[in-house]
């Protein structure tokens, strides 16, 4: 009989990544801990049908090529593998922009818009062209922008819970499927790049996001500044702010539609944001333009091209940048593009 | 995205250190330090400077940027040698290259201040096989690594006369090639290292039948140790005594066996080249005899160790989006199917949650609450 194979471990070389170059030439590389990934795999090739049975249910998914490392460390492990001590789930909570709710601020080709001073929130409001920021139409003049700093108005909002049909989105599956597994995300962290936010603006105590049984929506939102976190964010300029989850609430009513979440099984929760934009970069018209508008993004666009059919004549300045938000419990993630927007003339 | 599941190490138990050394062959053939790029006075690889202290040998014309440096030649003699004189060509810059390698790679004496001369022994403090007329031979980094590896060293010169490309003048019979090896040398033993530069090794004359040095050559009188190899340093001193050898056969001639001959026509043995020309001249006299160097470089990796551990429980899922559909995980038909996940990266992090390393694996290695897996990581330094 041949020798088994008792090679034992696995044995791999690591490459630096620039970080890791730049800490160990600053002196400050000490490694501490290690996670694991899977980015080149689709689980979608996994076939629990495979008619020679389930030996053979990952045999595409074992022939799949591994890249060599990357050196950039923004494109090491993009997601990561979870660690949940039940191994009987079989539903995975997902977090998705809500775009249903009036408090709601509309995603406006892809990006969310960030008005950085009132001066610009009004310009955007005032500009009521059919395919303009504003528009017409049941979404009103102000669902499609936030404003910085703003408290009380248009907030961006994602819930997480399960995004399945399979299940009825009651108090009892919400019971079942998220907080007896421990799915359920109490609160958010929010990254953000310093260099263009100066804080997140997170829910506070009081806020509500439910309905009633009658399928009457209950929704409060209110924010403040957040506290920020010590947690290290791992990327260059971003930092991190906890915001607080808003238990989703939101149950079905038997025969009533869904009007109110977009997720369509038990939800878990919520969270809103709004942002206050780095000092500088809310300066009006009349004010000096910020150098980081050059370096990053763009100066003086006419208004018809950010926004096909305004007669409004105005130009802004802006600069695009990524918030990611992530649930601490479950480390579901939603990216949200904003545009920092500036009235420039 | 950053990644939130990490596992701490452990570093007493998760990270260990080794270190390895990694040897590769360095065959330097003549043809390249001579003959291919050109005749003397034009040869494109070869880089003379302004200030005429030594040259410079590429392989490939060092104009262009596929060209890597090689190694440097220079000469000169100890102010005390005999050879030593106002009258001598370039009397100050071969005395001065002379002491830069004595004071760097012998030091200094205690008692009187001057720098050490270098013997063909391992006892250079003894003042006999001294070596006072030398040619420096400094290898690059680039391929000695960090160092030369011991007992590997081997240097074969013609020891006769050249006027182009090694041919001999028919009526001075050939000297012959001389085989210089550092084989009594080892990682053991055989070595000197009472230098400032580590250590050195003894160049002896390889008798070709399978024995070193010795009083009685086979091939020819004269001593049988012609120089010494500084395996971290990467330098060859080499006693111009080499060329004093008498040539084999035939008559005797008064410039031995090694003669320079000169468009006039003009004829120099190695005392007259010496004294009587240019360091570049003497350097392209010791090339053009070059019939082939090889050595083994060392590399030494240190190399850090970590031990990532997946256990049973952990690491059973992904947050990878393909990981589910509609919320529910692709990997599964039913809440007891067992969970599965396929590792390809592994991530090195430190406590700010920075990626300083990856790691991949060569294909994807299952993970599910049955087995435990342990991937041992290695940092090279």
């Amino acid at each position: 009989m041949a020798f088994l194979d008792n090679s034992g471990d696995i044995i791999l070389d690591a490459v630096l990544t620039d970080l890791g170059r730049q800490r160990m030439a600053e002196g400050k590389f000490t490694i501490t801990k290690y996670a694991f990934g899977d980015d080149e795999i689709n689980y979608g090739l996994y076939n629990k049908n495979h008619p020679s049975g389930s030996a053979y249910y990952d045999l595409e998914i074992l022939q799949t090529p591994i890249m060599e490392a990357f050196v950039y460390s923004g494109a090491g492990i993009n997601y990561g593998l979870a660690s949940y001590t039940n191994t009987n789930l079989l539903y995975l909570p997902v977090i998705k922009q809500n775009q249903l709710n009036t408090v709601a601020t509309r995603l406006v080709s892809s990006v969310y818009y960030l008005a950085a001073n009132s001066e610009t929130a009004n310009a955007l409001g005032s500009d009521t062209q059919v395919s303009g920021i504003a528009g017409s139409g049941e979404l009103g003049q102000t669902t499609k922008f936030l404003v910085s700093a703003a408290t009380t108005q248009q907030v961006i909002l994602v819930e997480a819970g399960l995004d399945t049909s399979d299940l009825v989105a009651d108090s009892s599956n919400r019971s079942t499927y998220i907080v007896a597994n421990n799915l359920l995300d109490s609160t958010f962290n929010v990254y953000f790049d310093n260099r263009f936010i100066a804080n997140a603006l997170t829910p506070t105590a009081t806020s509500v996001f439910s309905n009633t049984s009658g399928n009457v929506k209950e929704v409060s939102i209110s924010l403040s500044t957040s506290t920020g976190t010590s947690q290290a964010s791992g990327m260059t300029n971003f930092s991190v702010a906890s915001a607080r989850g808003i238990p989703d609430t939101v149950y079905y009513v038997s025969g009533e539609g869904n009007v109110q979440s977009a997720i369509a099984g038990p939800r878990g929760s919520c969270t809103a944001l709004n942002f206050t934009v780095y000092s500088g970069l809310d300066a009006t018209s009349t004010g000096t333009t910020d150098s980081k508008y050059t370096l990053y993004g763009k100066t003086g666009v006419a208004a018809d091209t950010l926004f096909p059919g305004s007669t409004s004549g105005y130009t802004y300045d802006y600069i695009d940048t990524d918030v990611l938000i992530q649930g601490t419990t479950t480390n579901v993630a939603y990216y949200a593009t904003i545009r920092i927007l500036r009235r420039a003339s | 995205m950053p990644v939130t599941t990490y596992e701490t190490l452990d570093t007493s138990a998760d990270v260990t250190t080794t270190r390895t050394l990694l040897h590769e062959s360095i065959p330097l053939t003549g043809a390249i330090v001579s003959g291919t790029y050109g005749v003397e006075g034009s040869e494109d690889n070869i880089k003379n400077y302004t200030h005429g202290m030594f040259q410079s040998v590429y392989d490939y014309p060092y104009l262009s940027s596929s060209a890597n440096h090689i190694f440097d030649i220079t000469m000169g003699y100890h102010s005390d040698s005999v050879l030593s004189s106002s009258t001598s060509v370039q009397n100050a810059k071969k005395i001065n290259n002379y002491n830069e390698f004595a004071q760097v790679l012998l030091g200094y004496t205690a008692s009187t201040n001057t720098v050490e001369i270098f013997e063909s022994d391992l006892s250079f403090g003894d003042n006999d096989n001294q070596m006072k007329e030398c040619y420096f031979i400094n290898f690059s980094r680039l391929i000695t690594k960090d160092q030369v590896k011991k007992g590997t060293f081997s240097i074969i010169v013609n020891t006769g006369s050249w006027v182009t490309n090694n041919i001999e003048k028919p009526s001075y019979p050939a000297g012959g090639c001389i085989t210089l090896t550092d084989a009594s040398a080892s990682e053991t033993g055989g070595t000197n290292d009472a230098g400032l530069a580590g250590e050195y090794g003894v160049l002896y004359r390889d008798n070709g039948d399978g024995t070193y040095g010795g009083s009685t050559p086979a091939t020819a009188g004269g001593p049988a140790q012609f120089g010494v190899v500084f395996y971290q340093a990467g330098i060859v001193v080499l006693s111009s005594s080499i060329f004093n050898k008498l040539r084999t056969g035939g008559a005797s001639h008064p410039l031995n066996s090694f003669w320079r001959e000169h468009s006039n026509g003009f004829l120099q043995g190695v005392t007259g080249s010496f004294t009587g020309s240019a360091i570049s001249g003497n350097c392209d006299a010791l090339r053009h005899r070059l019939a082939n160097i090889s050595f083994n470089n060392t590399t030494e990796i240190n190399s850090t160790i970590y031990f990532c551990r997946a256990t049973h429980n952990k690491f059973n899922y992904s947050y990878n989006p393909t990981y589910v559909s509609s919320s529910k995980m692709v990997v599964k038909s039913v809440a007891a199917d067992t969970p599965v996940s396929y590792i390809t990266t592994i991530g090195l992090y430190n406590s700010s949650n920075e990626l300083l390393a990856t790691a991949k694996v060569s294909e994807p290695l299952k993970k599910d609450p049955t087995n435990e897996l342990t991937l041992r990581v290695r940092l090279d330094y």
